[in-house]
């Protein structure tokens, strides 16, 4: 086991040193002056030669590329040109409340899409079935920010127990401190009221974002399930009198999971890219609403280093998932070892 | 016949319904086992044996299946008015089932221990029987060692992927024995095997029902394995049981058609109904594989590093004549389907050359000459058709590709149809319209198309029943002799080899340990692995059985690997 992560965390090491290097490239060769841009269409020749020089945009782009490795293994993702703060101190900032919503999102979508394609294989063809097949293509078809209006309309006319914009409450006046998590933080300061609060604000975001992912996986989840429990290892154990109960999750889940789980850690990629639109119609204070204004300011440095972020997180979610796998599967990892 | 048999069925109807259709699929199917009697139920494929099976052990699926008439009696117990706690208590335990295929009849993500540990604990549970996780460990020990497994620990550890096709056939019966049935359901146990394996399987279930007393049902389309196997039988025929009689009544007078239809089928091994091949052609060699070799990296560690070879074919040397159908035989594992995919240019060589009718195939591999020149058959017509595509479309794509021009590509199709027997209407029909018969030969069809001069082919007749078996060998017999074909017969059917095969090679280990004129090898095997394959083949008549060959145990053991023990 051992072996395996190591190998798959140095294959994923290399997926983001790629990664660095494409969108530093991509970032380099766009048009458009970034000193310009900086310092405003009233800026001097002058001034703007002496921003580029600053910047080191004068130097070929592979020594540019070194200085901006270095930087990035020492944590630095170089200066914002918005703020004027480092990118990374920005990033650190908006990441936890980005965090929370889609760790949400990917616990909403498990723990909903798993048991409901379980049913419906379970009640293959019957009414249950033909309501989680509609249900999941309205979540496939409707885009996420539709749906965003959508819940957010809703809210504000009839559940207005769900607040439609931020992450908390104003009035209550809590700093989340530790990890930056609310439901976390929330816990351990010993502040129910905030964590309840939370999970108001938390709802719809969640709802909308995980949508799309619960339909998907659902579907899979279903026909894993049942073409799992078409092999002869199921009959087999019927025949033993193995409970119906027990062959259904030890024997025909846990095999049938590998493919939904897989998916989910594909569709994370969409996923991060629904909650800059999510975030930014609940007005969510996450890495989103950072993300829009600096791109549309060309702010290169922190475009770079959001794009950065999100590999990292798609990386892990991934990286998580290959170990879930590793776990549940064990022709994942004995396959490497055997040969070694 | 004393008492009441284990085992009574009488008058049993069972339909399916699909779409509001119904078909009946049972009809009036009435058996019994005596306690301690092995039994066999024969029949091809769709003749309603394993729906006997399932609705036997309670796993027939309901609906579809419905069951219109009849009774089932375990011990003088209805089992089909039985409530479901009471037959689910008998699961495993009055009644238990050994599955055909030993590499799917495990769950991949369980340890065999905890798989056997359920088996156990469930069972103990429906009883109301309390065992600490001790005992039930040490009576599944108990039961490895009886199926001859040395070393239950290390088993009980292995997931199912470690370990071998025979070991896993002997954890599955195991694992149907951990709760004493007294019935035993075997559906077609070692056919997935192969042929050596098989018979240590065989051997070892008569050795069971005898110590054990159980009584055995054996579900099997395997002529050779009733006769080993069987104190009576049951032939099966389209949800019909058409004739039953003791083992001896049933091969030497069978009764009903369908019964001698069967026997007729079987290829033999030894003796009158033997057919010799022969070659008429003056000898010109065809295809000359040069002391040729193939070596897969093994590759493994962190940045998938080559760590070392397997040689998979080890300095073969053939040469197969025009006209000749050539046998390469050997079991999983042998080299043969590599050696043939070298042949097809599919693989390289890593040393040596193969020359197909002067083509050197390392350079001429995915030319147009060389695709006109050989082509493949392959083992699974289900598979290696495109069910989404007609029979048409299938065989106009190597037309195309052989630049036939699109109006001769109907008159051509025509005709490879009616080459194979097939009317010229199957031409729009689509691959699940047809039988496996009928697949296999549009298959060939196929192959046919550009007009090669050889034909490579890979079991084809081993996904098919027996009578259908026949029927393709037959047509290709005459397709060899009216187009001038050549042939390269690659299988594990020694017997079927024996009646098709003028010339054969016998595989072992990436190697040919013999190769002669068919008759010579099968009547006087020289190398011990060969008399080993011969000698396991399950045979129809006590006068074939004679003149198999016979291997002491020491020099069998040294051909074949161990299927006790883990390595």
């Amino acid at each position: 086991m051992a072996f395996y992560l190591t190998k798959r965390a140095l294959s994923l090491l290399m997926v983001l040193l790629g990664l660095a290097v494409m969108i530093f490239v991509i970032a380099r060769i766009v048009p458009g002056d970034p000193a310009r841009i900086a310092l405003g269409p009233l800026a001097t020749a002058n001034q703007v030669a002496e921003l580029r020089q600053e910047m080191g945009l004068n130097d070929p782009i592979y020594v540019q590329l070194w200085h901006y490795l270095v930087g990035l293994a020492q944590g630095d993702l170089g200066k914002s040109l918005l703020t004027s703060r480092p990118v990374m101190s920005d990033i650190l900032q908006a990441l936890p409340a980005t965090f929370e919503l889609v760790l949400a999102t990917v616990i909403l979508q498990i723990s909903i899409s798993i048991p409901l394609g379980v049913l419906a294989a379970y009640y293959r063809d019957s009414w249950i079935d033909n309501i989680t097949r509609i249900l999941s293509l309205l979540g496939v078809v409707i885009p996420g920010f539709v749906l965003a209006i959508i819940l957010q309309l809703l809210a504000s006319y009839y559940f207005t127990s769900f607040p439609v914009t931020g992450r908390l409450d104003p009035s209550l006046d809590f700093q989340a401190n530790t990890t930056g998590l609310l439901l976390i933080d929330s816990v351990i300061a010993g502040r129910p009221d905030v964590f309840i609060d939370a999970l108001r604000y938390l709802f719809l975001p969640a709802i909308a974002l995980a949508a799309g992912g619960i339909g998907q996986v659902m579907r899979i989840t279903r026909s894993a399930m049942i073409e799992v429990g078409s092999r002869d290892f199921i009959e087999a154990a019927r025949a033993y009198g193995i409970p119906e109960r027990v062959i259904t999750f030890r024997y025909m889940l846990r095999v049938a999971s590998v493919a939904p789980l897989t998916i989910l850690g594909l569709e994370f990629a969409s996923l991060i890219g629904n909650a800059f639109v999510v975030e930014f119609v609940f007005s969510w204070p996450g890495i989103a609403s950072y993300g829009v204004r600096t791109i549309l300011q060309k702010d290169l440095n922190a475009v770079i280093g959001v794009v950065l972020v999100s590999g990292v997180f798609f990386v892990i979610a991934n990286l998580t998932i290959d170990v879930l796998l590793g776990i549940i599967d064990p022709r994942h990892r004995i396959r490497g070892a055997q040969k070694a | 016949m004393t008492g009441e048999p284990i085992l009574g069925i009488s008058g049993l109807d069972i339909s399916f319904t699909s779409y509001g259709q119904k078909s009946q699929i049972l009809h009036d199917v009435s058996m019994h086992i005596d306690q301690g009697e092995r039994v066999s139920l024969i029949g091809q494929s769709g003749s309603g044996k394993t729906v006997t099976m399932r609705t036997i052990i309670g796993t027939l699926p309901m609906p579809p299946a419905i069951i219109e008439r009849g009774s089932i009696r375990f011990e003088g117990t209805e089992l089909l008015t039985l409530d479901k706690r009471a037959r689910n208590r008998l699961k495993g335990t009055g009644i238990s089932i050994v599955l055909q295929d030993p590499m799917l009849s495990f769950n991949p993500l369980l340890t065999i221990g905890r798989q056997m540990d359920d088996v156990v604990r469930f069972a103990d549970i429906r009883l109301n029987i309390s065992r600490r996780r001790a005992d039930r460990t040490a009576r599944i020990h108990e039961v490895l060692r009886n199926v001859q497994l040395a070393d239950p620990e290390r088993i009980c550890s292995a997931y199912p992927m470690m370990l071998s096709g025979g070991m896993r056939q002997r954890v599955l019966i195991g694992m149907a024995l951990l709760n004493s049935p007294r019935l035993l359901i075997a559906d077609e146990p070692g056919t997935a095997l192969d042929v050596t394996t098989q018979q240590e399987i065989l051997v070892l279930l008569n050795r069971l029902v005898d110590e054990t007393g159980m009584s055995l049902m054996l579900i099997t389309h395997n002529l050779g394995v009733v006769r080993e196997m069987a104190d009576r039988v049951y032939v099966m025929e389209r949800g019909r049981i058409v004739e039953t009689g003791t083992r001896a009544e049933i091969f030497n007078n069978p009764q009903h058609g369908y019964t001698r239809r069967l026997m007729e089928a079987v290829p033999s091994l030894y003796g009158s109904r033997v057919t010799d091949v022969t070659n008429e052609r003056a000898e010109d060699a065809m295809i000359k594989v040069r002391d040729i070799s193939k070596d897969f990296p093994l590759r493994s560690g962190l940045f998938n590093r080559q760590v070392g070879i397997t040689r998979a074919v080890k300095d073969v040397e053939l040469t197969i004549n025009r006209g000749d159908i050539f046998g390469i035989a050997g079991e999983s594992g042998s080299g043969k389907t590599t050696l043939a995919k070298m042949m097809l240019g599919l693989f390289d060589a890593t040393d040596g050359a193969i020359t197909m009718d002067k083509l050197n195939v390392h350079d001429a591999a995915g030319s147009r000459d060389f695709r006109k020149l050989v082509q493949i058959v392959y083992q699974n017509p289900g598979s290696s058709l495109n069910p989404k595509r007609t029979v048409a479309d299938q065989l106009s794509v190597p037309l195309i590709f052989a630049d036939f021009d699109r109006s001769t590509i109907a008159a051509r199709i025509r005709e490879l149809l009616e080459l194979v027997d097939l009317p010229a209407r199957y031409a729009s029909m689509y691959p699940h319209e047809l039988s496996g018969g009928q697949k296999q030969r549009v298959a060939i069809a196929r192959a046919l198309s550009v007009d090669p001069k050889i034909l490579v082919l890979d079991e084809p007749t081993s996904a098919l029943d027996v009578l259908i078996q026949n029927v393709v060998i037959d047509l290709l017999q005459r397709l060899r002799s009216e187009l001038d074909l050549t042939y390269v017969f690659i299988s594990h059917d020694l017997s079927l080899m024996r009646n098709f095969c003028n010339r054969v090679a016998i595989m072992f280990r990436g190697e040919i340990c013999e190769q002669g004129e068919t008759p010579d090898v099968f009547a006087n095997p020289q190398h011990p692995y060969t008399r080993a394959l011969l000698s396991a083949i399950p045979v129809l008549t006590d006068e074939e059985a004679a003149q198999k060959p016979i291997i002491e145990a020491s020099e069998r053991n040294a051909v074949l690997l161990s299927t006790t023990t883990l390595n």
